[in-house]
């Protein structure tokens, strides 16, 4: 199976993205926490002010998956900013359905974004792993990526909604 | 100690009326102005004499969007952080850059700078002492973020409640667009940063979950985009 095609998303794509972003977190052990719901992608991807960008692997009808689905990967990024080199492509989310692994569909999304990544003048592509994901890893590290938490000491830290109000109230 | 009028007389240059005239217009002029150690602070209508190393009841600051003339300054300070993180040779843009990228029709970065009156100005000339720069994200899990790429404050203006003020400027930008989580990464090594963050209420993502930043740069990412049919 080498059939398969890689578009940018559309509206018509969102429950699909959804329930990849689910088996993706539950794969991760953490399905629990994913809170968005398609209404939220549609506005957030689809509206006035886009904060992502899609792209999906979809595959003919005769190769559809057990439960009848023909989306069966995407890749999720948006554009952020370094200081120091400028623009950068940041790879959110990415994913490739069990059944569908092995085929080079990933390696295509990767190479695909990374076409996107040099025609858009961005100077790296920068995403986040669990260091428990060796699979993955290895996947990155063939390619040529390097690990900076390792390399060079940065720790990823996050402040929740309920501090980020705390600290609104004290200004 | 409290001092009067008369007991300070004897100990300024200047007389004590006007003092409260400058006090008026520039009232960190006022207490610049003394000498031998001894420095008052007028309060409204009472006088403080505080010793020169305890100085500084509140830091008078401002915080505001950055400017396309503000880019010089934000270059300055990208440099100053570079050095402090031990990595200055990675910097490789300019102000140039900052104002193509910042305040074209389609910005990728948003930036807060802390400005001081002029009469505080660093021993280099510069009023323009630190800043915060970040951009919108996006959780697949829960919607859209704010991540704080930098957040710096010359080190002769902190412990004045400014690197405070640019994060809680931040707090209510994320706030004010229906943000739900703000992130930023720092150095393992740097223990000021994480015992200012941690205060805040931070988490750890890596240490709690294991997360690892990788990235694909320079001939890495070029190599990759070369292999696409």
């Amino acid at each position: 199976m080498a059939n398969f095609i890689l578009r940018k998303a559309e509206p018509k794509d969102v429950s699909d993205i959804l329930r990849l972003i689910k088996e993706l977190a539950k794969f991760e052990e953490m399905e629990d926490q994913v809170i968005l719901t398609e209404k939220d992608l549609l506005e957030d991807g689809f509206g006035d002010h886009p904060f992502y960008h899609c792209i999906v692997a979809e595959v003919p009808k005769h190769h559809q998956s057990a439960d009848g689905h023909v989306i069966i990967g995407f890749a999720m990024y948006y554009f952020t900013y370094d200081p120091w080199i400028g623009k950068l492509l940041y790879l959110e989310d990415f994913y490739v359905m069990k059944e569908y692994r092995g085929f080079g569909i990933g390696s295509e999304i990767l190479k695909k974004l990374s076409q996107t990544a040099v025609r858009t003048r961005c100077s790296s592509m920068h995403f986040i792993v669990a260091e428990w994901n060796k699979p993955s890893i290895e996947f990155y590290k063939r390619r040529g990526a390097s690990d900076l938490s390792l390399e060079e000491g940065w720790r990823l830290f996050k402040i929740d909604k309920q501090n980020l109000l705390k600290m609104t109230d004290e200004e | 100690m409290t001092c009067t009028a008369s007991s300070l007389q004897g100990a300024i240059k200047e007389p004590v009326a006007s003092l409260f005239r400058t006090y008026e217009t520039h009232p960190t002029v006022a207490y610049s102005r003394l000498f031998g150690g001894i420095q008052a602070i007028l309060v409204t209508d009472q006088r403080y004499c505080r010793n020169q190393k305890t100085l500084f009841a509140k830091m008078r600051f401002t915080i505001c969007a950055a400017k396309p003339e503000d880019c010089k300054d934000i270059e300055r300070m990208i440099m100053e952080l570079a050095v402090y993180e031990k990595m200055p040779d990675q910097v490789k843009i300019s102000h140039k850059e900052l104002e193509r990228d910042g305040f074209g029709p389609n910005p990728y970065y948003q930036c807060l700078v802390a400005e001081v009156p002029e009469e505080l100005m660093s021993k280099d000339g510069h009023t323009k002492v630190g800043y915060a720069l970040f951009f919108y994200t996006y959780s697949t899990w829960k919607g859209r973020t704010v991540y704080m790429e930098d957040l710096y404050v010359m080190p002769e203006y902190r412990s004045k409640g400014i690197g405070k003020a640019l994060m809680a400027t931040v707090a209510k930008v994320a706030k004010e667009q229906h943000c739900v989580r703000l992130q930023f990464s720092v150095l393992d090594w740097n223990k000021p940063s994480l015992d200012f963050y941690l205060a805040k209420g931070a988490e750890d993502l890596t240490a709690k979950e294991g997360w690892h930043f990788l990235r694909f740069h320079g001939i890495a990412l070029d190599n990759l985009a070369q292999e696409a049919p």
